[in-house]
C-alpha cells in the first residue's frame, strides 16, 4: 500500500463525509437514512424527572480495541497509542464526554486507522474479512466496495450509513483505487477514513423529539448506549437489527435485548470496565514500587493485584449475584502464587503440566486478618507511595472511591517534616497525630486518617505486618460513629454504611450515561437507589434496571441538545 | 503449636470444614478423597471454633481421627536459596601461591607440558591472544591434548589420558565441614564455627588452590556464585520441611529434603522470594527424610543416611551424598543457613567441572580429586571413589505441598 498517497487522498474524503460535522454538533446530525420512525416513550419516567443533554463520549481505548476486535478479529494490531483519558467526578467515563482530540491524538488515530485498514485488506486476511471479490484486483469495483464499506460502516458508526456517506466512502475508494491501480488499496483508504472519523471515535446520540417536550434517543443510539454500558463495546448485529426494527422502543423489546446481553459472557467485560474505572485501576499503568523496600512487588504483581480484585468482583457480584456490600467483607478471592507470597498464603498451581492456570480460588480463614477488597493489594499498594504506606492517601481513596465524597486537596505550603520522621514517631498514627496539630491540616486528616490507619497493617506492597519500626500498629478508628479495631472491621463498617451503596448507584448511573445525572434526573437515581436496596443490593439487577429505565434514554429535544452541546 | 499457617505444610488444598466434634487443637487428621483422590492430612488448628484444616478438595473426603493426643506436630518449610561448595580460603594456605589462575597462564603451562619450547609457547600465546582462527587453533591443541592409542582426544572427557599437572593442595588446618569418619587425621580440618576437629572436606583441599574456587563464609567463591546463578534458574528448586512438636524449642524433629516441580522464584533484585508455594515432585528419587534434632536454634540430622536429589547436568545430574551430615542455623526472619556434607562420588563432581566451562586446568582437577578421595574404595582397585565435601546451604520460608499430579504427566505423554 502506498501510504503517502493514501494520506493525501484521505483529507478531502474526511471533509466530504464527516469531518465538518464537529464533535459538538454530532448530536444534532441527521438520523440515519433507514432509522425507525420517531419513538414514543416506552414507559413512564419517574415523577418530576427532567432529562439533561446527552453526552458525546469519545471511545475509550478499551472500547476502541473491543470494537476493532469484534469487527475484524482479535489479532489485528492497532499499532498506535491513545491519548490519556480525563477523570471527572470520579470517573473516566464522564471525562470521556468532556474531551476532544488534539492534533497529536489525531495523528495517533490516523496511524492506527491506517494500520488496521492495511491489515484488513492484507492478502492473508482479505478472504475472511471482505465478503466479496472485485472483478479485478487492479481496478475499482464499486459494488464490492459498497458491500464491504456499508456493512463495516454500520458496525463502526453503530448505525446504518447514510446514503451520502456511502456515496462518499465508495467514491473515495474508487478514486484511490484508480490512482493506485489497486482495488484493495483504495478500499483500505476509505476504511482508514472511517476509522478516523468522528462518527466512529465519538458516540454521538441521535435524538427524537417527543410530545411531552422531552427528547428520546433513537433506536440506534439506544443500542449504542446500552452496549457500551453493559459490554463496554459497540452494539452487535443482533442489537442493531433490533434497533432497526424498533424493538428497543418498546418495553418488551428492550427488556428482551437487555436480558440477552446480561446473559452473555460479555457482560463480564462491562463489569470489569466499570469497576476498573470506579477504582482508578488505570493508575496501575504507572504504579512503581521501590524494589529495595518491596522486592516482591514488580509490575507482574501489580497486574495480578488488579486482576485479583476484578476476578473477585465478577465472581461475587455477577456469577454469584451476591450483595454488593459483601465486597467489603468477602473472604473468597482468586490468587496467583506470586500474590500468595505477598499475602503469605499457599497458592498451588495444580493444573496438569502444560496447562497451568496461575489463578486459583482462595478463601482466607475466618481468623485471617484479610477480608474484603480493602485488604487486596489492589487497594493498599495502589493507594500508597513507592516507598511506604500512606494512611492519608488510603483514607482519601476510601472516601472518594467507595463513598463518593470529595476530600479537598492539601494546601500548597504543608510542612511534611513530621510525617516523614520515623525516628521519633515510629508509627503512621504517631506521625499523623503530630502532623494534625497543624491547624490547617487537621480538618482533612480527621476525615481521611481514621480509615486509612485501619489499613496500616498492610504495608506499601499489600503485605501484612503487625508493627512498624518496632512499634505495634494500632488499627482502630471510627467511621460515621461506628468503631472498628482493624481493617476487617472497617470493611464491616463500610458494609453497613448506606453511603457506600448510594455511591455505587451514583457511579454506575453516571458511567452508563457518560455524565453525572443532572438535578432533574435525581428522581430516577433515587428510585434506582431504593430499588437497589429493596432488591438486596444485587448489581446485575441494578444494571438491568438502569438499562431498561425509560429515563436512561431520555434527553432534551434535538434543538436544545444542539444548543447545549455547542455551548 | 504456633498457629494456622505453619500447619499448611504437606497440604494440597485448604478447606475449613465445620464439624460437630470438639477435638483438641493439634489433633492430627488423615483422609482420602478430593478431586484427585489423594491422601490428605492435616491438624486441627483451632479447636475453639471447631474447624479443621484439610489437605484435599472438599468433595468426597473421608476423614479419620488419627489420635486425639497432645503429640501434635507442626511443620515449617523452606526453599533452598543457595547451594555450593564451601571453602575457607586464607592467604598462605597454598604454598608458593595458587595454581595458575588465568587462562593464558594455564595454556602456557599446558603447552610447555606438551613439549613446546618457551619461544614456541610465547608465539602461540601471542597468536591465541589475537583471537579468531589463531585462538581456535591453540584452543584445539589444548583441548585435544589427551592421547589415546596415539590419537588426540578431548582432554576433558579423557583426563586420564593427559599428564597430571600436579595442582597444589590447600594446606590450611581450618576448614568447614563435618567429621565424617570420627577420626582426626593429618589432613583433617578444624571447623572455624563449631571448633569440631577431624573435619573431613578433602574436596576443599583438592580444589581450594584454584582461584575460581577460593572463597570464605562471607565471600563465596566466584565459581559458587556463578554456578548458583546458573542453577537456580535452570532447575526445579530443592525443598526442606522440618516437622516436630515445637520447632521453636530444642527437641527431636524430622527433616525432609525434596525437589519441587517449580523453579526458585526470585525477586526483581535477584533475591529469593519468600513464601512462594512449591509442589513436591512425586519422583521418589528426590525424596529424603532424616531424623534430626534442634538444639540452641541449630538443626542437625542425627541419622547419617545417603541423600539423593535430582540436580542439573551443569553441576551433576544427581547430588549423591553418603554419610550425610547437616547443620542449619534457624535465623531471624525464618531463614536457614548452614552446611550439608558427606561423601560424594568425585567423578560426578569432575564431570560437572569438565563440562561447565570453568576456567582452570580441568584434567588437573581430576587428578587432584582422585588423589584426595577418601571414601568408598573400589573393591577391585582399592581406589577411593568418593570424596568428603561440605556445601553451604541457605533457605528461605516457603509453602510446600504434595503434588498428586504425576498421573497428568503420564496421561499427557500418551
Amino acid at each position: 500500500m502506498k501510504k503517502v498517497s493514501m494520506r493525501v487522498k484521505k483529507q478531502p474524503l474526511l471533509k466530504a463525509a464527516s469531518v465538518g460535522c464537529v464533535v459538538a454538533a454530532l448530536a444534532a446530525c441527521s438520523p440515519a437514512s433507514d432509522a425507525p420512525a420517531a419513538a414514543k416513550p416506552t414507559a413512564q419516567a419517574a415523577a418530576g424527572f427532567e432529562p439533561a443533554p446527552a453526552a458525546v463520549p469519545r471511545l475509550t481505548p478499551a472500547q476502541y480495541r473491543a470494537t476493532v476486535a469484534d469487527i475484524f478479529g482479535p489479532t489485528i494490531d492497532l499499532g498506535g497509542r491513545f491519548e490519556p483519558d480525563m477523570r471527572i467526578d470520579g470517573l473516566l467515563a464522564i471525562g470521556s464526554s468532556g474531551v476532544g482530540v488534539t492534533s497529536a491524538g489525531m495523528e495517533q488515530y490516523d496511524a492506527m486507522a491506517d494500520a488496521i485498514a492495511a491489515q484488513v485488506v492484507d492478502k492473508k486476511n482479505r478472504a475472511m474479512l471482505i465478503p466479496c471479490k472485485p472483478a479485478s484486483d487492479k481496478a475499482p469495483d464499486d459494488a464490492c466496495a459498497k458491500a464491504f464499506l456499508s456493512n463495516v460502516g454500520r458496525l463502526l458508526f453503530r448505525r446504518p450509513m447514510t446514503n451520502p456517506e456511502v456515496t462518499a466512502y465508495v467514491g473515495a475508494a474508487h478514486a484511490a483505487g484508480t490512482k493506485l491501480n489497486n482495488f484493495y488499496d483504495g478500499l483500505a483508504m476509505s476504511l482508514s477514513a472511517m476509522l478516523s472519523s468522528p462518527q466512529f471515535l465519538f458516540r454521538a446520540p441521535q435524538v427524537t423529539k417527543v410530545a411531552n417536550g422531552q427528547g428520546v434517543l433513537d433506536g440506534y443510539s439506544k443500542a449504542s448506549q446500552l452496549s457500551f454500558f453493559l459490554w463496554n463495546a459497540g452494539p452487535d448485529v443482533q442489537l442493531l437489527n433490533a434497533a432497526q426494527k424498533g424493538e428497543l422502543d418498546t418495553p418488551k423489546g428492550l427488556e428482551r435485548q437487555v436480558e440477552r446481553m446480561m446473559a452473555s459472557h460479555r457482560v463480564e467485560a462491562g463489569v470489569r470496565a466499570f469497576f476498573s474505572d470506579m477504582f482508578h485501576f488505570e493508575d496501575f499503568e504507572a504504579l512503581r514500587k521501590d524494589n529495595l523496600i518491596y522486592p516482591m512487588f514488580s509490575r507482574r504483581e501489580a497486574m495480578d493485584a488488579q486482576e485479583q480484585t476484578l476476578r473477585t468482583l465478577v465472581d461475587l457480584l455477577i456469577t454469584n449475584r451476591a450483595d454488593y456490600r459483601d465486597i467489603f467483607t468477602t473472604k473468597k478471592t482468586f490468587l496467583t502464587s506470586s500474590l500468595g507470597a505477598i499475602y503469605r498464603v499457599p497458592v498451588v498451581n495444580d493444573r496438569p503440566n502444560g496447562a497451568i492456570d496461575p489463578w486459583q480460588t482462595f478463601e482466607f480463614a475466618p481468623e485471617d486478618p484479610r477480608g474484603g477488597i480493602l485488604s487486596h493489594a489492589s487497594f493498599s499498594a495502589l493507594h500508597s507511595p513507592a516507598n511506604r504506606s500512606s494512611a492519608t492517601i488510603r483514607g482519601k481513596a476510601i472516601r472518594e472511591v467507595f463513598l463518593c465524597q470529595k476530600v479537598p486537596a492539601p494546601p500548597g505550603n504543608v510542612d511534611f517534616t513530621l510525617v516523614n520522621d520515623t525516628t521519633v514517631y515510629k508509627t503512621a498514627r504517631a506521625r499523623l497525630t503530630a502532623h494534625s496539630k497543624e491547624p490547617m491540616c487537621a480538618g482533612c486528616h480527621k476525615i481521611t486518617d481514621p480509615m486509612g490507619l485501619a489499613l496500616e497493617n498492610f504495608d506499601g506492597s499489600g503485605a501484612y505486618r503487625t508493627e512498624e519500626n518496632g512499634e505495634p500498629i494500632d488499627a482502630s478508628g471510627t467511621l460515621d460513629g461506628k468503631k472498628f479495631n482493624n481493617s476487617y472491621e472497617l470493611g464491616l463498617a463500610l458494609h453497613d454504611n448506606t453511603s457506600a451503596t448510594a455511591c455505587l448507584v451514583d457511579r454506575l448511573s453516571s458511567y452508563a450515561l457518560g455524565r453525572k445525572p443532572a438535578k432533574g434526573e435525581t428522581p430516577w437515581v433515587e428510585k434506582l437507589k431504593a430499588d437497589f436496596a429493596a432488591g438486596g443490593y444485587v448489581v446485575p439487577d441494578l444494571m438491568k434496571r438502569i438499562a431498561t429505565s425509560p429515563e436512561f434514554y431520555r434527553t432534551v429535544p434535538p434543538a436544545a441538545t444542539q444548543t447545549a452541546s455547542a455551548e | 503449636m504456633k498457629g494456622g499457617l505453619e500447619c499448611y505444610t504437606h497440604l494440597y488444598k485448604y478447606w475449613y470444614i465445620s464439624t460437630g466434634l470438639r477435638l483438641p487443637r493439634g489433633t492430627p487428621v488423615i483422609g482420602q478423597g478430593g478431586e484427585a483422590g489423594c491422601r490428605v492430612e492435616g491438624v486441627i488448628v483451632e479447636a475453639r471454633t471447631l474447624r479443621w484444616i484439610l489437605g484435599a478438595g472438599v468433595a468426597g473426603v473421608s476423614l479419620f481421627i488419627q489420635a486425639a493426643s497432645a503429640n501434635a506436630l507442626e511443620s515449617r518449610s523452606y526453599v533452598v536459596s543457595y547451594f555450593s561448595q564451601q571453602l575457607n580460603s586464607r592467604d598462605g594456605d597454598c604454598p608458593g601461591g595458587v595454581n595458575p589462575d588465568d587462562q593464558a597462564g594455564q595454556y602456557a603451562v599446558i603447552l610447555q607440558g606438551l613439549g613446546y619450547k618457551p619461544d614456541e609457547v610465547k608465539a602461540m600465546m601471542a597468536e591465541w591472544a589475537k583471537g579468531g582462527d589463531g585462538e581456535d587453533r591453540i584452543n584445539a591443541i589444548v583441548n585435544a591434548r589427551a592421547i589415546i592409542d596415539g590419537q588426540q582426544v578431548n582432554a576433558y572427557t579423557h583426563p586420564e589420558a593427559t599428564k597430571d599437572p600436579g595442582l597444589k593442595f590447600v594446606t590450611s588446618k581450618v576448614g568447614y565441614g563435618f567429621n565424617l569418619d570420627g577420626k582426626d587425621g593429618e589432613v583433617s580440618f578444624t571447623d572455624p564455627q563449631t571448633g569440631e576437629k577431624g573435619v573431613d572436606n578433602m574436596l576443599s583441599r583438592a580444589i581450594g588452590c584454584n582461584q575460581n574456587f577460593r572463597g570464605s563464609w562471607d565471600a563465596p567463591s566466584a565459581y559458587g556464585e556463578w554456578i548458583w546463578v546458573q542453577l537456580k534458574d535452570s532447575q526445579p528448586a530443592w525443598l526442606i520441611t522440618i516437622t516436630g512438636e515445637d520447632i521453636d524449642k530444642d527437641g527431636p524433629v524430622t527433616i525432609r529434603l525434596t525437589r519441587a516441580l517449580e523453579y526458585l522464584k526470585s525477586n526483581l533484585d535477584g533475591s529469593p522470594r519468600h513464601f512462594m508455594t512449591y509442589r513436591i515432585d512425586p519422583d521418589p528419587r528426590s525424596h529424603n527424610e532424616f531424623k534430626a534434632e534442634i538444639k540452641d536454634g541449630e538443626l542437625k540430622i542425627t541419622e547419617h543416611k545417603p541423600l539423593s536429589l535430582l540436580w542439573n547436568a551443569l553441576s551433576s545430574p544427581v547430588l549423591n551424598l553418603k554419610n550425610t551430615h547437616l547443620r542449619l542455623k534457624m535465623l531471624k526472619g525464618d531463614t536457614l543457613d548452614g552446611l550439608v556434607g558427606g561423601y560424594q562420588p568425585w567423578t560426578e563432581i569432575y564431570f560437572a567441572f569438565s563440562h561447565n566451562g570453568i576456567v582452570g586446568d580441568r584434567p588437573g582437577l581430576y587428578y587432584a580429586m582422585k588423589k584426595a578421595a577418601d571414601a568408598d574404595p573400589d573393591p577391585k582397585t582399592g581406589m577411593n571413589m568418593s570424596i568428603s565435601t561440605a556445601y553451604r546451604l541457605t533457605a528461605v520460608p516457603a509453602f510446600v505441598v504434595e503434588s498428586p499430579h504425576l498421573r497428568y504427566q503420564s496421561a499427557e505423554v500418551k
